[in-house]
């Protein structure tokens, strides 16, 4: 018990030491990230490319081969979203700190790719003197296309190092505070009978006068808005086009070429893994394919109960958003591919609740994420609110302008201690789930004699694994490697009958094909099976 | 000083006389023809890198006052994209006039668009003394010209053996059928003559027969009759031992479907690689149109099949043109029907086929650039009319071979032993040949579709200051109301581009003067305005629409003589006009 103590106070010392929240800034998470190779021999750290601001993208690669079958986490691709990061670079911690063994078994056939800060840019703007959330990469971006660059970024009018918002109370005015919690506001609904009060607009002022606040500050292309499935062309943040920085381009090349890469698990702003995902033959069935295909959806029912087994639950609702990474590493590049904020404002027990019937439908309450954040914020004793506080708004003279309002990142990055159990429930499903992976072996061969020299060779390729080798949509994809089985002959081994390379769509759990050969000659042959994201399985058989 | 000017100018004068009166020409001018050109150029070939390399270079050093030349990036392998900027740079800045962006031989094997591309550089710089209207021209605009962005495969496709139709592709080392090797079943060209021509076999089950009429045409046999031959596809070998001949040839990726506007992967835009932008060449262009804002025009040579094609290339985006940048595209197009006999002005999408990532695109909705593709050669060309047979049956190429070019189109036939087929026959059209144009049709449809691209970039935006009035408003304040042109079709913005904001508004500021108040003037006689608050002497507009005006207002304290308007457009140009003149 006084062990435990003394290693929490440790650990308390050390998060500490960290500075805003124990958040790590891109140099404390380089650091980070370079240590872990002298913690375990299975550990290798390399960068996989550049930031448009310069800054390496650190890739974390577990593995006692590279090359077997993996699944890639990533973390810190918009960067509202540094607890992604965390989560990411204490997951690698984490496996790490394993023994020896269990470390070796966990990787004995599977390989996990960890990238912590795809947008490392984007990372250095928490913990900036001015701290707002930033979503983008150091990319030099005219935001509003008006031909000038960062001509209004925001004015941190209270001083307290922290943009939040300002309320101006004006008769144009279409937001009121939420009667849930005064301090929240929220917009004036006129079907409720609500009649606006404030102008809400962020902190700063209109720099370049045109009637706009704040619309073109630092901080420029969100990489989670540049990928190229469904790609938002012209929106601010979305960059000049479809994978135009070097951020998305080494993720992209990353992907695409480690065709062993089965899954991308992706911290970040949307969950599509907390529920299985209905099929929608209409949508999978259009050119260009808007759902996901039927054995795929079929897929996300299992990984949803594998999810909340690990109790992980109450994942909050976040819908995918155009051009972002995870809808693109799936319909482009062919891979699973889930997203989940993987820390969420916890439900707080109410024991009023516990007395009353399962509520109906009816009954249930519209939640407002910021109210429910800052009564569990409140309970945890964290200040995470800026009092309204009045101040003078030059654009706005002799009207009573408040500044005030949810800290930046706030709602989805607590302080760091709060991720440790999220991690830990995260780490027991990717073991879950590392132990469903498919796995194709060569069962049941058989070599026999036709007489003169000749064999007929027969061999079984099965997934004994729990998922399929890759997506449904790997098939489409040219870049995936398909189910292959290879036969490979020596001198004076010649082929009567059957195909030398065999390849076949994606191979559902326990689905199994069967290949069969007509050889002419004596000696060795060997077959080769499987596919990259499944496993490779060599056999050796002796014609008779 | 006067005298001194007039002996200058005799003198040029007479330069311009002794170019043409040269004694190398031994003969007369022929009217369109620059006359005894500084730059020797042989318009019936198709060039190599050396080759372009040696006429880009010429042009720049016989004409350094008019073409510079620069390499824009490098290709796959490590060759130069070069790139000619043609405008008279004594006149104006040039990067700041209204450009134009040619392009050819994206496709590697439709190589005449690089010819169309030199010729055009060469004509330009050689014409410009002699031909009033390209000096007005280069005065006003800047070409760029890049007249290959494959010199990889174009290198490839006319030193190494291919077919019509191959090295499509760049040259980046590539698993085309997913087994894990790189590039291990190549063409494969059996009788060393450079050309990839297809296999026949005899055979008792064969579909095809000989047609009569022409002896190097294979034709099916009619449904009721036995055939002689069956056809074994291009000239190849499975080199790796896989059942399959040639599956794996260097690249077969698309270089046109590299592009960053409504770009789809590879299984529904077939070509496509990870992402647009992964290859070297289209960087490099995309990196010169965005450093070039002043791009306002553009065309990208292809061929093959006589068009002029507009996107979009994807039914879904024809939202994005609407009728006024439509009629700007009608108004060049349908010219270019008159002015280049057999091509037609299409819809990529509608007309053509469904293409997502390509150029055209990019340029036209991405920058919002007016962009034409010209689609170079047709069989229209071979005797001034289109065939009413169907493609199957028609033999126009076989006949203009046989009558016009004397059999030199066509390897014949001959016996080859097969180290997997067996005695087969090989035989059929030579690689530059079909697609490209016979020689002597090359210099016409150059010149042809030169025209047609000089009259799409004559019609971007020319800005002028055509009126200035000025008013005392008593109290020391002056109004100054300037009426602002564009002579020429195309806006300064697309329509397109004005909607989502794709280029900086244009500026119309009143310099060396105290503006107390600015605004655009909506309706002069009924003096409806629209007040700038912020910047009042930098009116912005957001397009100087084609043939039409915009009108600004200043309201100055003071002096005004010594006042000056600028008007600043990304693709319309710098124009200055003093207010007291």
């Amino acid at each position: 018990m006084k062990i435990k103590l003394l290693i929490l106070g440790m650990v308390v010392f050390v998060s500490q030491a960290f500075a805003q929240d124990g958040y790590s800034s891109n140099s404390q998470l380089n650091s980070r990230l370079k240590s872990l190779p002298s913690k375990s021999k299975l550990a290798q750290v390399s960068s996989i490319g550049k930031s448009s601001g310069g800054k390496d993208i650190l890739l974390v690669t577990m593995a006692t081969k590279p090359s077997n079958k993996a699944i890639l986490v990533v973390g810190g691709v918009d960067g509202k979203h540094p607890a992604g990061t965390e989560m990411a670079a204490k997951l690698a911690e984490n496996l790490v700190a394993l023994s020896a063994d269990s470390l070796n078994k966990l990787l004995s056939n599977k390989t996990i790719y960890i990238l912590p800060a795809l947008s490392p840019d984007a990372l250095e703007q928490f913990h900036a003197k001015l701290k707002y959330e930033r979503s983008g990469n150091a990319t030099t971006r005219d935001d509003d296309r008006d031909g000038k660059i960062d001509e209004d970024s925001f004015e941190d009018l209270n001083g307290d190092g922290l943009i939040t918002l300002v309320r101006i109370e004006d008769a144009t005015g279409n937001f009121i505070t939420s009667k849930d919690d005064t301090r929240v506001l929220i917009k004036a609904d006129p079907n409720k009978g609500e009649r606006g009060k404030y102008l809400v607009i962020s902190e700063g002022i209109d720099n370049d006068k045109d009637g706009l606040f704040n619309e073109d500050a630092a901080g420029e292309v969100n990489i989670d808005k540049n990928f190229t499935y469904d790609y938002p062309m012209f929106e601010k943040g979305a960059g000049e086009y479809q994978a135009s920085e070097s951020e998305t381009r080494a993720f992209l090349d990353f992907l695409y070429k480690n065709t062993n890469i089965h899954t991308v698990f992706h911290f970040g702003l949307s969950n599509n893994i907390s529920e299985a995902t209905k099929f929608d033959r209409q949508k999978a069935g259009k050119r260009i394919i808007g759902g996901l295909l039927e054995n795929d959806a079929t897929v996300t029912d299992f990984v949803a109960k594998a999810y909340t087994k690990a109790g992980l639950t109450d994942t909050p609702t976040l819908p995918q958003t155009p051009g972002n990474l995870t809808q693109t590493s799936y319909y482009h590049a062919g891979r699973f591919s889930y997203a989940t904020p993987g820390w969420w404002t916890p439900k707080l027990k109410d024991s009023k609740d516990s007395t009353k019937k399962a509520a109906g439908p009816a009954a249930k309450k519209e939640s407002n994420p910021e109210v429910d954040y800052l009564k569990w914020a409140d309970a945890n004793g964290l200040n995470s609110f800026v009092s309204w506080s009045k101040i003078n708004h030059p654009d706005f003279p002799n009207q009573i302008a408040e500044v005030g309002g949810l800290k930046p990142y706030a709602l989805y990055n607590p302080p760091v201690q709060y991720l440790d159990t999220a991690v830990v429930k995260h780490q027991a499903f990717f073991i879950e789930y590392l132990n469903a992976m498919p796995q194709t072996e060569i069962v049941n061969s058989k070599v026999e004699s036709l007489g003169n020299g000749v064999n007929r060779v027969t061999v079984t390729v099965v997934n004994k694994g729990l998922l399929p080798t890759y997506p449904e949509i790997g098939d489409r994809v040219r870049f995936v490697y398909k189910v292959s089985a290879k036969l490979k002959l020596a001198e004076g081994q010649t082929l009567i009958s059957g195909n030398k390379n065999n390849y076949r769509k994606a191979m559902a759990s326990g689905e199994s094909e069967t290949y069969s050969w007509l050889i002419n000659g004596k000696g060795n042959i060997s077959i080769e099976a499987g596919a990259p994201t499944s496993g490779i399985s060599n056999l050796e058989l002796t014609l008779k | 000083m006067k005298k001194i000017f007039i002996f200058l100018f005799s003198l040029s004068v007479l330069s311009v006389q002794a170019q043409i009166a040269s004694e190398d020409l031994n003969g007369i001018r022929a009217i369109g023809s620059p006359a005894n050109p500084k730059v020797k150029v042989y318009w019936n070939k198709y060039s190599d890198q050396a080759e372009i390399y040696r006429i880009c270079h010429d042009l720049a050093k016989a004409y350094p006052d008019l073409v510079k030349v620069q390499s824009i990036g490098k290709s796959v392998e490590g060759r130069d994209i070069w790139l000619l900027s043609i405008t008279d740079f004594k006149t104006g800045v040039a990067d700041r006039k209204p450009g134009f962006y040619i392009d050819g031989n994206i496709h590697a094997n439709e190589l005449q668009g690089t010819e169309v591309a030199l010729y055009t550089a060469w004509y330009l710089a050689e014409s410009f003394q002699s031909v009033d209207f390209i000096k007005e021209l280069l005065k006003d605009k800047i070409f760029y010209i890049a007249p290959t962005i494959s010199p990889d495969s174009r290198e490839y496709f006319i030193k190494q053996a291919n077919n019509p139709n191959s090295s499509r592709t760049g040259r980046m080392p590539f698993d085309e059928d997913g087994d894990g090797l790189i590039d291990e079943d190549l063409l494969d060209d059996l009788d060393g003559d450079g050309n990839i021509v297809m296999m026949r076999r005899k055979s008792p089950t064969g579909r095809y027969k000989v047609d009569c009429d022409n002896p190097q045409r294979m034709v099916l046999a009619k449904p009721d009759e036995p055939g002689e031959y069956e056809m074994l596809g291009y000239e190849g070998i499975d080199n790796d031992g896989d059942g399959r001949v040639n599956e794996d040839a260097t690249g077969t990726y698309d270089p046109n479907r590299d592009w960053g506007w409504g770009w789809q992967p590879d299984y529904i835009q077939r070509g496509a690689l990870y992402y647009p932008g992964m290859l070297p060449e289209t960087k490099a262009v995309k990196k010169f149109i965005l450093e070039h804002p002043n791009i306002a025009g553009a065309q990208s040579y292809h061929n093959y099949g006589g068009m002029f094609l507009r996107g979009p290339g994807a039914a879904d985006d024809d939202k994005y043109y609407s009728r006024s940048d439509i009629q700007v595209y009608d108004y060049i197009g349908k010219l270019g029907e008159k002015m280049v006999p057999g091509y037609n002005y299409l819809v990529i999408h509608k007309d053509l086929y469904t293409v997502f990532g390509g150029e055209i695109d990019w340029l036209a909705l991405g920058r919002g650039i007016f962009t034409f593709s010209n689609e170079l050669m047709t069989s229209y060309k071979l005797f001034n009319k289109n065939s009413t047979e169907n493609r199957n049956s028609n033999t126009e190429f076989e006949e203009f071979d046989k009558l016009l070019l004397f059999g030199d189109a066509y390897v014949k036939w001959k016996p080859y032993n097969h180290p997997q087929f067996g005695e087969i026959e090989i035989g059929g059209p030579k690689k530059n040949y079909i697609r490209n144009h016979p020689g002597f049709l090359l210099m016409e449809d150059s010149h042809r579709n030169m025209a047609f691209t000089i009259l799409h970039a004559h019609q971007m935006p020319k800005l002028e200051v055509v009126e200035v009035k000025q008013k005392d408003l008593g109290g020391g304040l002056t109004e100054v109301t300037a009426t602002v042109m564009n002579r020429r079709i195309i806006p300064t913005h697309s329509a397109h581009d004005v909607k989502f904001k794709i280029e900086r508004p244009d500026y119309i500021t009143l310099k060396n003067a105290t503006v107390i108040a600015g605004m655009t003037v909506e309706n002069e006689d009924f003096n409806l305005t629209k007040e700038q608050k912020s910047h009042p002497e930098k009116i912005e507009v957001e397009n100087i629409s084609g043939m039409g005006f915009v009108k600004v207002r200043w309201i100055v304290k003071g002096k005004t003589d010594k006042a000056k308007i600028e008007v600043d457009s990304a693709k319309g140009g710098l124009t200055f006009r003093e207010v007291t003149q």
